[in-house]
């Protein structure tokens, strides 16, 4: 009961300041409880780095923002070893990584090379520096924000990085009565600024584990499953979901169930994630005729797919 | 266990149950055992998923085609079996049906693969069935009937699932489909259980009402018996030495009257012989005669020679199950006055031994009234007696050239008058001078009794009675030699003595001018190595299973038949008294045998009873601790987790059934809850109850939360509510 509580309690308190997102607010728990990192991907200007900011408010843990641009280097991302003229020798001095939430804004818009420094940060959540590895906070969580619309000057992420995502999420347009509370609200002052965090990073913890202990019934398994390998058998798509996909469709589901107040995943909870889940991390084949990677168009393939898998009964 | 896999156990170990119940019954060649047995074990482990076995398996298996061939190959073989190996229909017919058994074994993939191997295992234990009557044949059948009840059971739910899903592979399951993990509940346990034994009682109701023959008529070795010697009109000297190691059970004898005491030495006379040649035996007065049966059923034999009115013994009751043997005689205690049994006829000979017309090829039981001859008080004293000459000529009849032994005889008996003292003094003589050995090379010696006598001094039976006949005639006393057995193996579960072929013996009778003859046996009494130890005393009990099985299952005939159904007709005591009988004899003797081995126990040592004792404590610990803990529970509660999903998952269907009546059918590709919005969109009437049961469906199918009997209810009844609505209203 206290758990399902705090989980409402923190969606209110980032629904305060995100007006009627309520579907992407929720997905970004699901990816902050199943140990995620989520890809906001949309037009400048929706929100993308409010709603980084409004989570990491609710929660009372650190907070870094690194703006990506094409001259940031991997060591002002992980951090730097420098001569200490008092103690005669180096010391690592750490970047901005070294939080619980890190916002990567416009992350594509760095070279891969600084893109890549994020890797080991994302899978393993630790970093390696000068033959040293030092292990970054814990709960951690990487949210990246890129903007679909302008393609000059940036460096499309390696479907190496894409896969590290949990998943890809599009905020969209408010409705206009949304709108404009948004507007009625006092300019002031930043609205997550107002943010009182609900929860403790021991908490957010306490709850990552429990996500683990929801039941997925193995007919729902095998459904995840017949999803994945629809994905990897379809002419549509030149490359098809990753086991890590298929895993991290898992996790994402029993979160969301956990979210939902359940302890056992339904089948709607993974028909539901699978194209947030999973769209990012397929390649349209060539005959399609799509030059670019389309948000749109992969997760319409996606929606399809699931729609030709029976569910079990 | 998935149903799949119990399906496949049950049917391996149905298999198995048929071979064990042929591989104890007939005489299959060694190979044939190895082969058979071993390939059940490998499809055993693999049934129960040994990996890596099944990966070799995987590797070796063949097409359909390849065994259809080995299936013809086998036919072939059968022939060639038929006309040159075994050329025996029975015997070949078992070993096909084996190779057979194998070659299915290996090729379970489809239905008839199954039935084809019932069918086999079927044969199989009929002719186990027709070969056999032992006790093992019990615990055999119990379990073939046991996995035949599973095996049908669990065949008939896989069709049933395998119909509903469609899908006509039975082993493989591609990754795409979905089939529902059938499981065995506690429920589905018992009650396969419980149907297991519901066939046996029906079994047992046909058993008892129903006409039978009381042998298996394939039985093995049938028409030759047991292989005895020194029962025939010949006896040659040595010959009852080789079968004194046989440890072959020959009969068994109750004493009904005698319960609880028991006798160091029961001999049971079989024949007796009058001539010796210096090597064997022979009997001159084997002329018989037919008993005359008076009444029905019960022959009496009348003792011939002897006019002198004797002092008569206590009567002996005995009941003789004999075992089929090769020799025509019946053996009885010393001297048999009456028989008894189903006999068409019984024949006497002079020296009172009984036989059979002719050599019973099957088990026979009888009972015997007999009347030992004690010594009389004039026989203490110096008789004269005079003897016929035709007697003189029986049993004073010497072979020739032995002097020796003549002068041997006067010296032992010395200045003894009475036929009796010189009997007893030559019987003390031989046991106290002569060593009891069976070692003694096989084979005709030129004169084995004075070898016996002078020169090894060592020997067995059959010499010592010989050297005792020859030394009495020597010194006027006439005596003859009898063989037969010395039982001494008392059952005290049972109250039987159990005779073996060892037990063979050979000992002397003495004629006394008052008492007549008397028997006396100068063999040294050997104390056998039969340990009178626990391991010994359950074999006992498991012998005295083995006779009340027979008495009470096999030899169960046509008579009997016609008892209990009159027994039926006047009233039931009599039925309830004999089932009752029947069924605390065979639980008896265990009972027995635990209260024996307790007060064993309680008189032993202190530390023995104080480790009994523990031995109780602990156990009784161990049992009220289960009935704290009670493991079993959680076993139950995992098996309720398993049936709930299997109640609601069947109200779900009927919901999605009764919705399609009405044109709204649940796309393959629907969640329960999309469905639960369409059925709303589209039939707002049918929307709460839908809600309800496709929530609980949820819970208890995707949560395998176990539902209370109240939400059952309520999805039942909400079921209920569906079929009552208005139709929905088609735009």
């Amino acid at each position: 009961m206290k758990s399902t509580q705090l989980v409402s309690s923190i969606q209110e308190n980032i629904a305060r300041v995100i007006k009627g997102k309520s579907k992407v607010i929720e997905l970004t728990v699901v990816a902050l409880l199943a140990r995620g990192h989520l890809l906001l991907e949309d037009v400048p200007g929706v929100g993308k780095t409010t709603l980084a900011h409004s989570l990491a408010r609710s929660l009372d843990c650190s907070f870094k923002r690194i703006q990506f641009t094409s001259d940031l280097l991997p060591s002002d991302i992980v951090g730097v070893s420098i001569f200490n003229r008092q103690k005669q020798g180096f010391e690592f001095v750490p970047g901005p990584i070294f939080a619980n939430i890190v916002l990567a804004d416009e992350i594509n818009r760095t070279t891969p090379k600084t893109q890549s420094s994020l890797l080991e940060a994302m899978s393993e959540a630790q970093i390696s520096v000068d033959n040293q590895t030092c292990p970054l906070h814990q709960p951690f969580m990487v949210i990246a924000t890129q903007n679909p619309a302008e393609y000059h000057g940036t460096f499309p992420l390696p479907e190496s990085q894409l896969d590290r995502f949990l998943m890809r999420v599009q905020i969209g347009y408010p409705s206009p009565e949304e709108e404009r509370k948004v507007l009625e609200r006092p300019q002031s002052l930043h609205p997550a600024e107002a943010l009182q965090p609900v929860a403790t990073a021991h908490e957010v913890l306490a709850l990552q584990q429990q996500v683990d202990d929801v039941l997925m019934e193995e007919s729902l398994m095998e459904y995840l499953l017949a999803i994945v390998l629809a994905t990897r058998q379809s002419d549509l798509l030149s490359l098809g979901v990753s086991t890590r996909g298929a895993l991290a469709l898992c996790r994402a589901a029993k979160a969301l169930a956990f979210v939902r107040g359940r302890a056992y995943c339904l089948p709607d909870d993974i028909k539901e994630l699978a194209p947030a889940v999973l769209s990012h991390r397929i390649m349209v084949s060539r005959a399609q005729g799509v030059r670019h990677r389309s948000f749109e168009q992969s997760e319409q393939i996606i929606q399809d797919l699931v729609e030709s898998v029976p569910v079990p009964v | 266990m998935p149903f799949n896999q119990a399906l496949r156990l049950s049917s391996v170990l149905l298999a198995a149950a048929a071979f064990i119940g042929l591989a104890l019954g007939t005489n299959l060649p060694e190979w044939l055992v190895l082969f058979t047995g071993s390939s059940l074990i490998v499809s055993l482990l693999r049934t129960l998923g040994v990996d890596r076995l099944y990966r070799v398996l995987e590797r070796i298996r063949l097409s359909t085609t390849a065994w259809n061939i080995l299936t013809v190959i086998a036919f072939a073989g059968f022939w060639a079996d038929l006309l040159w190996v075994s050329a025996d229909l029975l015997q070949a017919g078992v070993h096909f049906l084996l190779i057979l058994m194998v070659i299915k074994l290996f090729n379970l993939d489809q239905r008839r693969d199954y039935l084809h191997l019932y069918a086999i295992s079927l044969m199989a234990i009929l002719g186990s069935a027709a070969s056999t009557t032992d006790l093992w044949y019990l615990p055999v059948f119990l379990a073939y009937l046991l996995m035949g009840v599973w095996t049908l059971l669990l065949y008939q739910l896989t069709k049933e699932s395998d119909e509903k899903s469609g899908s006509l592979s039975f082993s493989d399951e591609s990754a795409g489909t979905f089939r529902r993990r059938e499981q065995i509940t506690p429920e589905l346990f018992w009650l396969a259980n419980s149907l297991a034994a519901g066939a046996l009682c029906l079994t047992i109701l046909i058993f008892f009402t129903i006409p039978r023959v009381s042998a298996g008529f394939g039985q093995k070795g049938s028409g030759e018996g047991i292989r005895t010697s020194g029962f025939s009109e010949t006896v040659d000297l040595g010959m009852i030495g080789p079968i004194k190691r046989d440890p072959g059970i020959v009969m068994r004898v109750e004493l009904p009257d005698r319960t609880g005491l028991q006798m160091d030495r029961f001999y049971l006379r079989g024949m007796a012989y009058d001539r010796y040649d210096g090597k064997s035996w022979t009997t001159r007065l084997s002329h018989r005669r037919a008993l005359v049966e008076s009444p029905a059923g019960t022959f009496t034999v009348r003792q011939g020679s002897s006019r002198s009115p004797r002092p008569l013994g206590s009567i002996i009751r005995q009941r003789i199950l004999l075992e089929a043997l090769d020799t025509a005689v019946l053996f009885a205690a010393p001297y048999p006055e009456s028989i008894s049994g189903q006999f068409l006829a019984i024949q006497s000979d002079p020296t009172g031994a009984i036989y059979l017309p002719f050599p019973s090829a099957a088990r026979l039981e009888y009972t015997v009234h007999s009347r030992p001859t004690p010594v009389a008080a004039a026989d203490l004293q110096f008789q004269s007696a005079v003897y016929t000459e035709a007697f003189g000529q029986h049993f004073l009849q010497l072979p020739e050239s032995s002097e020796r032994v003549g002068a041997l005889a006067r010296e032992i008996v010395g200045t003894k008058a009475s036929a009796y003292e010189k009997a007893q003094a030559i019987e003390t003589y031989l046991s106290r001078h002569y060593r009891y050995s069976l070692d003694i090379a096989p084979g005709l010696q030129a004169r084995p009794l004075e070898e016996f006598l002078f020169e090894r001094k060592t020997g067995y039976c059959e010499h010592y009675a010989t050297a005792m006949v020859v030394l009495l005639r020597n010194v006027g006393v006439p005596a003859r030699l009898v063989t037969g057995f010395l039982a001494t193996e008392w059952n005290e579960y049972g109250n039987y003595y159990l005779v073996r072929q060892r037990d063979a013996h050979a000992w002397v009778e003495v004629h006394l001018p008052n008492s007549g003859w008397v028997t006396m046996d100068p063999t040294p009494a050997v104390s056998e190595t039969v340990g009178d130890s626990r391991w010994f005393a359950a074999s006992r009990v498991i012998d005295t299973l083995r006779l009340r099985w027979n008495r009470f299952f096999v030899q169960y005939n046509a008579a009997d038949q016609l008892a209990v159904m009159r027994g039926l007709k006047e009233g039931t005591t009599v039925v309830r008294d004999r089932a009752w009988g029947s069924l605390s004899s065979l639980v008896a003797p265990v009972g027995d045998f635990a209260g024996k081995l307790l007060s064993r126990v309680v008189e032993g040592n202190m530390r023995l009873t104080i480790g009994f004792l523990s031995c109780i404590v602990l156990g009784l610990g161990l049992v009220l601790w289960l009935a704290q803990r009670k493991p079993w529970n959680r076993w139950r509660h995992s098996g309720l987790i398993v049936r709930e999903p299997v109640v609601i998952g069947q109200i779900y269907r009927g919901v999605l059934k009764q919705i399609e009546r009405h044109g709204i059918s649940k796309p393959q590709n629907a969640t329960p809850q999309e469905f639960l919005r369409l059925v709303q969109q589209q039939w707002a009437g049918a929307g709460e109850s839908v809600a309800t049961i496709t929530e609980l469906y949820c819970r208890g199918r995707f949560g395998k939360v176990i539902l209370t009997q109240q939400e059952i209810d309520a999805a039942y009844h909400s079921l209920k509510q569906l079929t009552l609505l208005d139709p929905p209203v088609h735009s």
